[in-house]
């Protein structure tokens, strides 16, 4: 039996895998791929979260574009499935795996398999915590882009006031990353004083039923720094509900469509748009590069792309985690 | 054993047993329940205002009406761990359907009204529940089992539906006719929430259901023995299909509750909270063998997890702390249950040997239960 439920699970993410690539048939048509071919397997988190669909979306397009067959899988943060994924990567003999890894650590021993095996690796939006295993590591400069959209959240409080923090995923290194750098920017300002640190894991639902809580807690706070654009926009639905939206200064991360619409809105600060589009185009060009010739076409493995910063003023031009120039 | 749930079906004191055993069960989850009340609004005064109570009550219900469906399956002797997953696709069906699907063979896009689209989510949980159940009772999977699949096979399908996106434009417009799913279900009739109001109906419904029709009868005689049940005449796969349907609405209702207070469709959504359900419906005094646990029980276990929970974001305990007392206080809850148990059975069995064998009306012994025997085997 519990084969059985193992097998609808592996059949049900085959057929998401499948209907996601169904998605994006416009761009199959060229074939550009001379010597390419084979398989790409591409090894993401979560799909449902609309950051790593883009991921998904965009590394499906960039290899079917390039001649590329694909696979799709989401190991949810999880090593244990991500471990699983890449032996059935390995036993069908892709021709390389594009990943974002679950966890720095944890994921060195499955780059080192999958390597070891002779099938490269290329990391996006996340690192391991070792070079010269992967080909590349392509990851969203976290620190930066997170000083970035801090520095604009504290200008819009004028430097002064409580906050409460919404706090990511606490065994996901990016939740740390990001909220260091806040705080690294916020404690030049003495006036600006965090009243409680709560985790929503992402998740907007949390956010919600978190910031419902702080707010009763906290009547008065001035301020809320999420780690992710869900949380905040789910912080911002619980702020709404309270009638404060004019009080409290959201700020997200990430950059998704819906977290563009608050920003126009006024209802969010800003937030911080993951150049995840262009990191995974990279992956996939460099990936089909060492396929053809065996080099990645860059000197460095580890190769930190740079986010943007997302506020009122060029809200209007994002949609689907790409910057219209 | 038959023996005693003849005697239970022929009983005329039939309903008082269970208030004065009600209570003996629920002492523990209400002292409890009286401990965390206490000790919150000490710490913090925010804890007792009354919009504070309402957020955590709306809060509370959304777990407490998994949990009167999980009590009827867990009274059954099974577990129903597809409810989380049953929540995230009724919620993403009642998003898919506000925001227009086209017909097939058609270029028209429909619109159903919000009563309709409401009442596809829920009939989507009843589905998941149908064959929860007919998997169990006409084909022994193990509940467990046949579940477990179940949890996968509708995420699945939740992500399929919405191809891993949330949908967030649930609003409707009027020119089509679909508005008010946001503003009903969400809304706040007299003061109180909409989720709370469900969970009064449920609980009463379940209520009435369990200790007023000959259902519930059948419900606790094939929790506590079977094969008894059978033999007495009690249609022991019917009640099992029906539980799992009732479980799979309560999570449908949940789905579209929880969707419309967002307001948004993830398929993400309820991930985890058959566990939240299952630890309410053993705190209320239920034990996961089957045959004994009361909806009061479980709306007491329910506060119980709720209140420990938003209370200590309340009072600012760190995240690991807030997951390590949880836990704990799970556990020190149905250990006392249990302890408690013990030493009523002992008691129980002192009066019987001392006075008459047979089970009567008065004796303090829960005559549902097993043999020592196999309780033992099943605790």
């Amino acid at each position: 039996m519990l084969r059985r439920s193992l097998v609808a699970v592996t059949s049900m993410v085959m057929v998401a895998a499948l209907a996601a690539c169904g998605d994006d048939d416009g761009d199959g048509g060229d074939n550009g791929g001379e010597e390419g071919g084979g398989t790409i397997a591409i090894i993401t988190v979560d799909p449902s979260n609309p950051y790593w669909k883009a991921e998904v979306d965009t590394a499906v397009a960039e290899a079917e574009a390039l001649g590329y067959e694909t696979t799709v899988n989401a190991h949810n943060n999880d090593p244990n499935q991500q471990n699983q994924f890449i032996d059935a990567a390995i036993s069908s003999q892709v021709s390389a795996i594009i990943l974002d890894p679950a966890g720095a650590q944890e994921s060195v021993g499955a780059v080192r398999k999958a390597t070891d095996a002779g099938i490269p690796v290329f990391l996006v939006n996340a690192e391991i915590d070792e070079q010269g295993i992967a080909k590349s590591q392509i990851i969203s400069n976290n620190a930066q882009g997170a000083t970035l959209g801090a520095e604009a959240w504290v200008e819009a409080m004028g430097g002064e006031g409580t906050f409460v923090e919404l706090f990511g995923n606490p065994t996901d290194n990016n939740a740390q990353v990001r909220s260091d750098a806040y705080h690294a920017v916020i404690s030049q300002y003495p006036d600006l004083v965090m009243l409680q640190r709560e985790t929503a894991n992402w998740d907007r639902q949390q956010g919600k039923e978190k910031m419902e809580l702080l707010l009763r807690a906290h009547p008065d706070v001035d301020g809320v720094i999420a780690g992710n654009d869900e949380m905040a926009l789910g912080a911002i639905q619980a702020i709404k509900e309270a009638g404060k939206m004019d009080d409290i200064l959201v700020l997200g991360f990430d950059g998704n469509d819906e977290a563009a619409a608050a920003v126009a809105a006024g209802e969010m600060v800003a937030t911080v748009l993951q150049p995840i589009v262009e990191g995974t185009t990279l992956a996939v060009q460099q990936a089909d590069n060492y396929i053809r010739t065996g080099e990645t076409g860059v000197p460095e493995e580890k190769q930190s792309i740079n986010c943007v910063l997302i506020t009122q003023e060029n809200a209007g031009q994002l949609s689907g985690f790409r910057l219209a120039s | 054993m038959s023996n005693a749930v003849q005697s239970q079906a022929s009983n005329g004191s039939w309903s008082k047993r269970i208030n004065l055993n009600a209570l003996l069960i629920e002492g523990r989850a209400l002292i409890a329940l009286a401990i965390i009340i206490v000790t919150f609004s000490i710490m913090t005064p925010n804890f007792l205002q009354p919009d504070n109570l309402l957020i955590m009550t709306r809060h509370v219900a959304m777990n407490a009406i998994l949990a009167l469906g999980m009590l009827l399956v867990i009274l059954n002797g099974g577990i129903d761990l597809s409810v989380g997953s049953t929540v995230g696709l009724s919620g993403v069906i009642a998003g898919y359907l506000l925001r227009g699907y086209d017909l097939p063979l058609t270029e028209l896009i429909a619109y159903p009204p919000v009563w309709v689209v409401v009442l596809i989510a829920c009939a989507a949980g009843m589905l998941i529940g149908y064959v929860n159940g007919i998997l169990v009772s006409r084909f022994r999977v193990a509940p467990f089992i046949a579940t477990l699949g179940m949890l996968y096979v509708a995420r699945g399908f939740a992500l399929l539906i919405t191809n891993g996106e949330t949908f967030t434009d649930l609003f409707g417009r009027p020119e089509l006719g679909n508005t008010g799913f946001v503003s009903t279900l969400a809304g706040r009739p007299l003061g109180i929430p909409m989720p709370v109001w469900v969970m009064a109906a449920v609980a009463a419904a379940f209520s009435l259901l369990l200790t007023r029709t000959p259902f519930g009868r059948w419900l606790y005689a094939t929790g506590s023995n079977s094969r008894a049940a059978e033999l007495s005449g009690v249609p022991v796969k019917k009640v099992q299909t029906r539980i799992y349907i009732l479980s799979g609405v309560c999570a449908g209702i949940v789905g579209v509750l929880l969707t419309a207070d967002l307001p948004a469709a993830t398929p993400r959504a309820g991930e985890f909270y058959e566990l939240n359900a299952i630890a309410a419906v053993v705190i209320g005094g239920a034990t996961l063998s089957g045959g004994r646990g009361t909806v009061r029980g479980t709306l007491i276990g329910a506060f119980v997890i709720g209140f420990l929970v938003d209370g200590l974001v309340l009072i600012g305990v760190s995240v690991f702390w807030q997951q390590v007392i949880k836990g704990a206080v799970i556990i020190l809850a149905v250990a006392l249950d249990q302890a408690q148990q013990r030493l009523q059975r002992r008691r129980g069995t002192a009066r019987a040997q001392g006075s008459t064998p047979a089970p009567g009306p008065t004796s303090p012994s829960r005559p549902r239960h097993g043999e020592p025997a196999a309780q033992g085997s099943t605790r």
